[in-house]
């Protein structure tokens, strides 16, 4: 048959004759002959060394061993304890992989009287949320304009802001769906706690817009080339921090998994692998908050010699480790209390920052947009 | 104040209920009433300040055919104690509850008919406490005739 | 619309206690106690075993404070048969004494901090709580459960360098204690969380039958080993701890400064330490005839009524425990508050479920 395009055929096995692969209807044959052009070959490459080393798989998995083994050696030795001692060549460092094994290896329980679907639904979606998230964060410049992300958006902090509103959501699902009082207590406590901080969460957000002129990341971290957004917006890098803190339920602001004392909030019933899935997202979300923390007010990959890659994650392995610090040093505040920092401290504190933003950028024009 | 005065006090007012009242030790006394004069003891008690409950028993007397009940209060002020004590028919022990006068006592009224068979009329909780709940009725287990298993 | 939650037995908050909370939202509007879990009915046994074979189990009663418990039955025993033991015995009860009551302390200082979420302070409570545990075993061979003080003494005299081990660990913990009160007390957190939270008034708080440094905690001036002392406690000097705002952040200051007061106490007893015998001759029956002692136990004031028969096993034990007496206290103040008290009350008053159910 004469075709336009040449068929593509199998490598030449010696002693047989050339065996052409089966003629395809289109458009699967423009599919392929498009799928051998150069440019594809690129962007397919490029775009699973996204996926599957950094920011994907292979980073996560890093980054929740060292976070893991990290959190537990700091935890313990604040407690003049030692920590995880035997699994791994410094110490205990390959502690995450016998525990994914043995979290691996343990039955799957369903409650009885539970509604199936959502139940099984919960832990997978509080795991990809957390893992898209990581889609939408530029990491270092690749070119003049082009960046290391897997989704390059103009909005990209919009759409980050967004995926944080996602998250009470799921935890009601998952509080819902276990037929357990305890859970629906702690799911609603959850959507209670998550609704009050993400108000100072979009105002903090907000002074480093006005001040950057673009809800684009890297444009944010651009603007930030000659001074860091934490020297005038010092009030709004506190109350991120705490916000970040609150969103991702991380002590001291974690009541809601700590429902009573450790019956383990909207997460109690699960078992398995899925229970690895929920502790997993949590230091994925560990490892969010320290991204966006250092890309907005700390200058991003912007630092004198290393490559800006490096320069990021120095950055943000040093918030990871005041996330750390947060959880051995204070006890958990109770929900009423959290509920009023929330609203009636920290949301005027961010409205100041706000005010003090628009002051520099508009009336006193020092920080040109 | 203190139990000397007291001892007083009791002899004159509670002449027709009292049926012993002695001094066993220094700021330790026992005073015995018939169990119709319990009430009117307990809140002569407590005018005189005796106003901190600590314990109350019932001793199982099956010789004597009674059971005893035995009422701990103490004076914060003088540093006192005095046991009050009842003797209660064995057959059918019942008593009116002291709650009202000291608050304290809820549970330990509630323990004592759990494990004698004292019934505290006007106690509104008197049901399982210690026991649990599939605990055949009637059977009371510090009573004599409740025997422990020997173990070997 | 109010649910009824079961702040159950499997909780890993919650002791050996199934507290039935209606809750409204956040509020729990009413509680109701379920006990009971662990009854071994010791009462009972008492009048099975002679008075030597009872010590033991009465440690069994509340093993975190194994010899004030034992030190309450044995004063019981010796009033009624009417003996005094030797001078070197009381002092040596003296000291057993107060390091149990230290290690009680440090334990629910240790607990309190765990319903906080704060592991720091539990973890370090309890790893100075077996520097303790240790001086325990020195003198006594067990770390929790001593079977050392018995009717008619001590079971023996304190062994080869005891003294010396013990001034160390009593002067690095003294010093240790105000690491803990930076830690824990001056935590704005902590502050939070048990200022204001479980407030007993005095007169409450007495008729309620509360006992123990919950007591103390409310403003009343009373404690046993100063106002109806007993063994060596009228020779030594100490003073009583009284604060008086009521709430769970009292509670757990008057148990901190009662630590030091017992090292406080420790200390002068081992310095004074009289020669002479250490046990004396008891008869081999209880006589008849009924009698009623208390003694401070770390928890509260424990009171042991006895009634002998005659032979060598008690007619009647009864032992008023002092968890027994602040669980009224639980009750009362688990009404109209927000849930997340509910952990911080029930450690602040020391309630431990081994002597309510006995």
């Amino acid at each position: 048959m004469n075709l336009p395009i040449s068929l593509p055929t199998l490598p030449n096995i010696p002693g047989l004759p050339p065996i052409p692969l089966p003629v395809l209807p289109p458009p699967f044959d423009v599919l392929i002959e498009f799928m051998q052009t150069s440019e594809f070959m690129e962007f397919a490459v490029e775009l699973s060394l996204k996926l599957l080393v950094f920011p994907g798989l292979a980073f996560i998995m890093l980054y929740a061993m060292l976070a893991v083994w990290g959190e537990r050696k700091l935890h313990a030795r604040i407690h003049l304890r030692i920590g995880p001692y035997h699994v791994g060549p410094i110490f205990g460092l390959f502690q995450l992989v016998a525990d994914g094994i043995k979290l691996l290896g343990k039955e799957i329980v369903t409650p009885e009287r539970s509604h199936k679907f959502f139940y099984h639904l919960a832990p997978v979606l509080i795991m990809s949320l957390s893992m898209i998230t990581l889609a939408f964060i530029p990491f270092f410049p690749v070119g003049p304009g082009e960046y290391w992300t897997i989704y390059y958006s103009e909005y990209s902090l919009l759409i980050i802001l967004a995926l944080f509103s996602l998250r009470p959501f799921i935890m009601i699902m998952a509080g819902w769906a276990s037929n357990n009082k305890y859970t629906m207590m702690g799911a609603m406590r959850a959507a209670f706690q998550l609704l009050a901080y993400e108000v100072p969460l979009m105002l903090s957000m907000a002074s480093v817009v006005i001040l950057a002129g673009s809800f684009d990341l890297a444009k944010i971290v651009e603007s930030q080339a000659n001074m860091w957004f934490i020297v005038p917006c010092f009030l709004g890098f506190i109350v991120f921090f705490i916000s970040t803190m609150a969103e991702i339920c991380r002590r001291p602001l974690d009541i809601i998994v700590a429902e009573q004392e450790i019956v383990f909030g909207p997460w109690t019933e699960y078992t398995g692998m899925e229970y690895g899935l929920i502790m997993m997202s949590e230091y994925v979300d560990v490892a969010i908050a320290s991204f966006l923390t250092s890309i907005l007010f700390l200058g991003g990959w912007h630092g004198p010699g290393l490559h800006p890659l490096v320069w990021l994650l120095i950055k943000m392995g040093i918030l990871s480790m005041f996330f750390m610090i947060g959880r051995s040093t204070w006890p958990r505040l109770r929900i009423d209390q959290l509920l009023d920092a929330g609203w009636r401290k920290l949301i005027p504190l961010a409205l100041v920052q706000v005010f003090i933003a628009i002051v520099l950028v508009y009336v006193l024009k020092v920080i040109v947009v | 104040m203190d139990v000397e005065r007291l001892l007083e006090e009791i002899k004159t007012k509670l002449s027709d209920v009292l049926v012993e009242a002695k001094i066993d030790r220094p700021r330790y006394a026992s005073i015995k009433v018939k169990p119709e004069g319990m009430v009117k003891a307990a809140t002569l008690l407590k005018e005189n300040g005796f106003n901190h409950p600590l314990s109350v028993s019932g001793v199982d007397y099956p010789d004597r055919g009674e059971v005893e009940v035995v009422y701990h209060v103490s004076c914060l002020d003088s540093k006192s104690l005095v046991a009050l004590k009842t003797a209660l028919p064995r057959g059918q022990p019942s008593m009116p509850s002291l709650r009202e006068i000291w608050r304290g006592v809820h549970f330990h009224e509630r323990e004592t008919w759990e494990m004698l068979g004292v019934k505290f009329e006007g106690h509104p909780e008197l049901k399982r406490f210690l026991l649990q709940e599939d605990w055949e009725e009637g059977v009371y287990p510090l009573r004599k005739e409740f025997k422990l298993k020997p173990e070997s | 619309m109010p649910i009824r939650v079961a702040w159950g037995i499997q909780h890993p908050m919650s002791g050996h206690l199934t507290l039935y909370l209606d809750v409204d939202g956040d509020i729990v509007l009413n509680t109701e106690a379920d006990v009971g879990y662990t009854h071994r009915g010791l009462e009972k046994i008492a009048e099975y075993r002679n008075f030597i074979q009872y010590v033991p189990v009465i440690e069994r009663a509340c093993d975190f404070d194994a010899s004030n418990f034992a030190l309450g039955y044995v004063r019981a025993v010796e009033a009624l048969m009417g003996i005094e033991v030797p001078e070197r015995a009381k002092y040596l009860r003296v000291i057993a004494a107060e390091l149990s009551r230290i290690m009680s302390h440090l334990y629910a200082q240790a607990l309190l901090s765990m319903t906080g979420g704060f592991e720091t302070m539990t973890v370090w409570s309890a790893n100075d709580r077996e520097l303790i545990l240790d001086l325990l075993e020195r003198l006594s061979g067990a770390r929790v459960t001593h079977t050392y003080i018995i009717p008619g003494g001590v079971r023996a005299d304190i062994p080869k360098g005891f003294k010396e081990k013990a001034y160390d660990v009593l002067n690095y913990l003294e010093r240790r204690i105000w690491d803990y009160y930076k830690m824990l007390f001056q935590n704005k957190t902590f502050q939070d969380r048990t200022m204001g939270v479980g407030v007993l008034s005095k007169q409450d708080a007495i008729e309620l039958g509360i006992t123990g440094p919950n007591l103390r905690a409310s403003g009343v001036d009373f404690d046993v080993r100063r106002d109806d002392p007993y063994e060596a406690y009228d020779k030594l000097d100490f003073e009583v701890v009284v604060e008086k705002e009521g709430d769970s952040y009292a509670r757990a200051l008057v148990r901190f400064y009662e630590i030091a007061q017992s090292i406080k106490i420790i200390k002068q007893a081992l310095k004074d330490l009289p020669e002479g015998p250490i046990r004396c001759k008891t008869p081999p029956m209880l006589p008849r005839g009924e009698t009623y002692t208390r003694i401070e136990s770390g928890r509260g004031e424990l009171g042991v009524y006895i009634v002998g028969s005659g032979t060598n096993k008690p007619y009647r034990l009864k032992i008023s425990a002092p968890s027994f007496r602040n669980l009224a206290g639980l009750v009362y103040l688990c009404r109209d508050i927000p849930m997340g008290d509910i952990p911080v009350i029930y450690y602040s008053l020391d309630i431990l479920l081994l002597d309510v159910d006995r």
